[in-house]
């Protein structure tokens, strides 16, 4: 590569960063279990459905293995929604990850409204791997209510 | 002051266990520095049993001593619990921290302890406006489980419902997310990170907490707004179904942070949701340990 391509490249890079700063582009950050939702979400990107590019998929092995701290690691590194979505119940790959996840996250959900984070913000559903659309559906709908959020809308992770 | 009955019950009962060998260390009360305080005491020798008491003022939990590597190494232990301390212990051996063949409960019969702003004020009148808020919902003043019992000669707590125990909470709930973000901001702006409430709980006994773990850094470590409110968060968190509103990491708060409005929200909550109340059954599993197919899903799309 020579200079001037790198010099591009940084060029492109810096850019990206600008528009990551934009207000009008809400970060939404998806926790998803590797055997059901990750797979769902691959069987919506090759049948070339589109949905909204505020996503970013983090894949986890399991949603039991998705602790409580990942969501308050996303909203204080700035993101606006976070979204955790595993195995039907029933169908998780280790049996009882996903029953063990839906305790802890009905626990969970109800302790960070109580402390002020805007439910709205937080979302969790069951996506299977044949079930491309409704991954669509939930992240096209997620991004419009985390759009419809108030501008200021903070939480006690952000600094003020 | 003279014993009470229940001083020389407590003693007699522990010269006994440690006169038999039954148990080699003893955890009990005794008098403080003034006659409104009282102050853990452990003892090793049956001779010294009458420096045993117990009164309205006994405010600490000592089953946080359970947790204890210096008290562990005792091997057989009796501990003197309050009706929501034994709950403590309970919770304990259902966690596998303690075994209930190495612990000999002697629990006393308490009707409330006196909050200790109060006490310190010279109170010694035990009534709904000077106990704590976890004695007017107390359902245990006799301990669930006791090997022995020492009975109290205090008049039992009168309720007149005019004092409602954690109204905040209530407040809380009907407030909206950004009222209760400013309120909880306003509290976690006071913490000092001291860890004083993790060091008060009983059930705060992972010798390697959450916070000291840097490799990654969950936890800001410094005292400033964000580490603030996700250490009490997480901390709240787990602690949820586990808590059994003893009320001590409140009373050690240097701040003053109301963590008793997160701590029994979250217990009212997992009764809610999973019908489950910590510290009442030793053989039951903890609630985050199993799980039910037919578990609340309303919030799950």
């Amino acid at each position: 590569m020579e200079d001037k391509d790198v010099k591009k490249e940084s060029q492109n890079h810096t850019d990206v960063k600008i528009e990551r700063g934009n207000p009008g582009d809400p970060r939404i950050i998806a926790f998803v279990c590797n055997w059901c939702t990750y797979s769902g979400a691959d069987l919506a990107g090759t049948s070339r459905m589109k949905y909204s590019d505020n996503v970013r998929v983090i894949k986890l092995p399991c949603t039991g293995r998705i602790d409580p701290l990942f969501i308050v690691e996303a909203f204080k590194k700035g993101a606006k929604g976070v979204l955790v979505s595993g195995c039907h119940p029933g169908d998780c790959h280790y049996t009882s990850g996903n029953y063990h996840s839906r305790r802890k996250y009905a626990t969970f959900r109800d302790l960070l409204g109580y402390l002020g984070v805007d439910l709205d913000r937080v979302e969790f559903s069951w996506v299977s791997a044949s079930e491309g659309n409704k991954w669509v559906s939930i992240i096209n709908e997620f991004t419009d209510k985390i759009k419809s959020l108030p501008g200021k809308s903070t939480d006690i992770f952000t600094k003020k | 002051m003279a014993n009470t009955k229940t001083d020389e019950k407590l003693q007699k009962i522990a010269k006994d266990l440690l006169e038999s060998g039954e148990v080699s260390l003893i955890i009990g009360y005794t008098k403080g520095s003034n006659p409104y305080r009282m102050r853990p005491l452990f003892i090793t020798k049956a001779e010294e049993a009458g420096k045993l008491s117990f009164s309205s003022h006994a405010v600490q939990d000592l089953a946080v001593f359970l947790k204890k590597p210096e008290v562990k190494k005792f091997g057989k232990i009796g501990i003197i619990v309050k009706g929501c301390d034994e709950k403590a212990v309970n919770a304990l051996i259902q966690e596998y921290q303690v075994s209930r063949d190495n612990i000999k409960i002697i629990g006393v019969e308490c009707n409330g302890v006196i909050k200790q702003n109060l006490a310190d004020k010279c109170e010694t009148n035990v009534s709904e406006s000077t106990v704590y808020d976890k004695c007017l919902i107390c359902e245990e003043h006799i301990p669930v489980i006791y090997d022995f019992l020492a009975e109290s000669e205090e008049p039992k707590l009168v309720l007149s419902g005019n004092v409602k125990p954690y109204s905040g909470i209530e407040k809380l709930e009907s407030m909206s997310a950004e009222e209760k973000n400013a309120f909880w901001a306003q509290e976690f702006d006071k913490c000092i990170k001291c860890y004083a409430c993790r060091q008060a709980c009983p059930l705060c006994y992972c010798s390697r907490c959450i916070v000291e773990k840097n490799m990654p850094q969950w936890i800001d470590t410094n005292s400033e707004e964000t580490g603030n409110a996700q250490w009490n968060l997480i901390r709240a968190y787990h602690l949820s179904g586990r808590c059994i509103g003893c009320g001590e990491c409140e009373r050690a708060c240097p701040v003053n942070i109301p963590l008793m409005l997160i701590n029994e929200k979250m217990a009212k909550d997992v009764y809610n949701m999973f019908g489950y109340k910590s510290g009442l059954d030793i053989n039951a599993k903890p609630v985050f340990g199993v799980f039910s197919e037919s578990d609340f899903n309303d919030f799950i799309k």
